[in-house]
């Protein structure tokens, strides 16, 4: 019984707590509800610029030191931040393409994606975040 | 000619750039975006002359580069970089346009993008051809030579002309296209390359230089796999005292390419063919020469850590797949051209240890049997040279 109980709560955990740590939140007038995998990984390695309705996609990241930015990438996008930066530095030093812009702090990143139209960027589980929309990967 | 168009547009588009810098910037996301990047390297080989006389050790390599990009509208983006790079005595360090180009997407969906580039493009050859001078994205101490010679980079780096890019998004894979057509841009390193030596006469471009590209990605970044190629043709024209006559050298350059990534373990292999044709060059035994150059490589990396990545890769590259050995030219030239100078066999280990995301640091160890990655610039004498030799490279790197 008293494993069972035990069994039940580590199986409630390991629901919870990936679900619960890091999402995708973009500018309100972003009017996507959720993104496939596959179009979250379109628009953070900057292949997918414009938005349904023609806005500009605004990509937003925290250094890739970040635990939260290693998190997203792990956990939102199935990728090693590693191979993020291949892409974006692919595009920085050849001319081939656009790359995110990095802000310093989740503060920062909260400001910058509510104030900027087509913005997407991510925040922690739990933070205030009446500014920004949150969008579900599925 | 293009080139011309290129400076006198294009450079003052950027420094246009620069200076609107502190206008945009204030309305935060159109602001210009500048980065960079340093390398200096220390090179000692126990013979011959890689990069300046590093028998003794040299420092003749360092690599600087400086870009900035913009959105100029939501469908425009403009970006370029200006690059200085030093390597004994085939590069000088002349600061030279690396890219200067406009990039106009003409459409962006979740299932496709399409767009069209305009002005000096980096030309997408193999896995590492456009970002070859930034240390941070090469797989190490310098791009796998026998694939990526440095001796003619100037010719296959960028184009002067316009690209076409066509992209497919897909569950199972991404699949892109390109297509360009320009001048490629030619140095005195070509003659040495394709003449045996440096002549008072240049190599001009004859014609477009054609480049294309089919690559297949997973979306989930596991497996990338590429065909490129690219196709040129130049017009020698002699100097007066030169002893050969006009001629002109066509090429085609092409790469095949895999990488696999799968964990911590990282597994690239590439086999570039590239078929040569000599026409005129009265006097010289050039005249109506035809070779095939061939090579390949295996490499393996692992990240031991976070911070760190092992790397061992093997590699081999023929000047003519047709006498692999060396052996009939050798004999053609009465031992002027030793067979070892045909090819390069070289076998290398590496260590890369990123300290911060901005700075790197890399130690490599190469073996190498043959010496046709060396420059004649540097090794003038054939005959001279040392086939079985070693070398030992190190560089750190900034980047911003």
């Amino acid at each position: 019984m008293r494993y069972s109980c035990l069994l039940l709560i580590l199986l409630l955990l390991t629901l919870v707590a990936p679900a619960g740590a890091v999402q995708i939140v973009v500018h309100h007038s972003v009017a996507k509800r959720a993104l496939t995998l596959n179009v979250a990984r379109l628009v953070f390695t900057m292949r997918l610029l414009h938005w349904p309705d023609g806005t500009r996609v605004r990509v937003f990241v925290l250094p890739d030191s970040d635990p939260l930015h290693q998190e997203f990438a792990k956990q939102s996008l199935d990728l090693y931040p590693r191979q993020l930066r291949r892409v974006w530095d692919r595009h920085l030093f050849s001319g081939a393409g656009a790359i995110p812009v990095e802000v310093s702090s989740v503060e920062e990143m909260l400001r910058r994606v509510a104030e900027t139209p087509g913005a997407v960027g991510y925040l922690p589980d739990g933070l205030a975040r009446e500014k920004v929309r949150v969008v579900n990967v599925e | 000619m293009l080139s011309n168009r290129i400076s006198r547009y294009l450079l003052p588009a950027l420094a246009l750039m620069c200076c609107r810098a502190d206008l945009v910037s204030a309305r935060g996301f159109d602001g210009v975006e500048v980065h960079g990047f340093a390398t200096q390297g220390y090179i000692k080989t126990s013979a011959n002359s890689f990069f300046g006389d590093s028998e003794d050790g040299s420092f003749e390599f360092t690599e600087l580069g400086v870009n900035a990009s913009m959105d100029a509208t939501e469908n425009i983006r403009l970006s370029g970089q200006l690059l200085s790079r030093s390597a004994g005595e085939m590069y000088s360090g002349t600061p030279s346009i690396d890219f200067a180009l406009a990039d106009y997407t003409v459409r962006s969906t979740e299932n496709d993008n399409i767009g069209v580039m305009v002005g000096r493009i980096k030309n997408p050859l193999g896995l590492f051809n456009e970002t070859r001078d930034v240390a941070f994205t090469r797989p190490g101490f310098l791009v796998p030579q026998v694939v990526y010679y440095d001796k003619v980079r100037n010719l296959i780096l960028s184009a002067d002309g316009v690209a076409a890019r066509m992209a497919s998004f897909g569950e199972a894979a991404n699949v892109s296209l390109y297509l360009a057509a320009g001048q490629t841009r030619i140095d005195e390193n070509v003659e040495y390359v394709y003449l045996g030596n440096g002549y008072d006469g240049d190599f001009s471009p004859n014609g477009l230089s054609y480049i294309g590209r089919v690559l297949v990605e997973k979306p989930d970044n596991t497996l990338r796999a590429s065909l490129s190629i690219a196709s040129t043709s130049m017009d020698f024209e002699r100097g007066v005292s030169d002893p050969i006559g006009n001629g002109n050298v066509s090429l085609v350059y092409g790469i095949g390419s895999l990488q696999y990534a799968v964990n911590d373990w990282t597994f690239t292999s590439e086999y570039m063919r590239e078929p040569i044709e000599w026409q005129g060059f009265a006097g010289s035994p050039l005249d109506g020469k035809k070779a095939t150059g061939e090579s390949y490589y295996f490499q393996v990396a692992w990240q031991a850590r976070s911070d760190v990545e092992l790397m061992l890769r093997y590699g081999e590259g023929y000047a003519d797949r047709s006498d692999r050995s060396g052996a009939e030219i050798q004999k053609a030239t009465g031992g002027a051209l030793p067979a070892h100078t045909q090819y390069s066999k070289i076998a290398t280990a590496g260590v890369r240890w990123d300290l911060t995301p901005q700075v790197m640091v890399r130690a490599e160890y190469q073996r190498h049997n043959g010496t046709l990655v060396l420059s004649n610039r540097e090794n003038p004498i054939p005959a001279a040279t040392v086939p079985d030799w070693d070398m030992f490279a190190l560089s750190i790197s900034y980047r911003f």
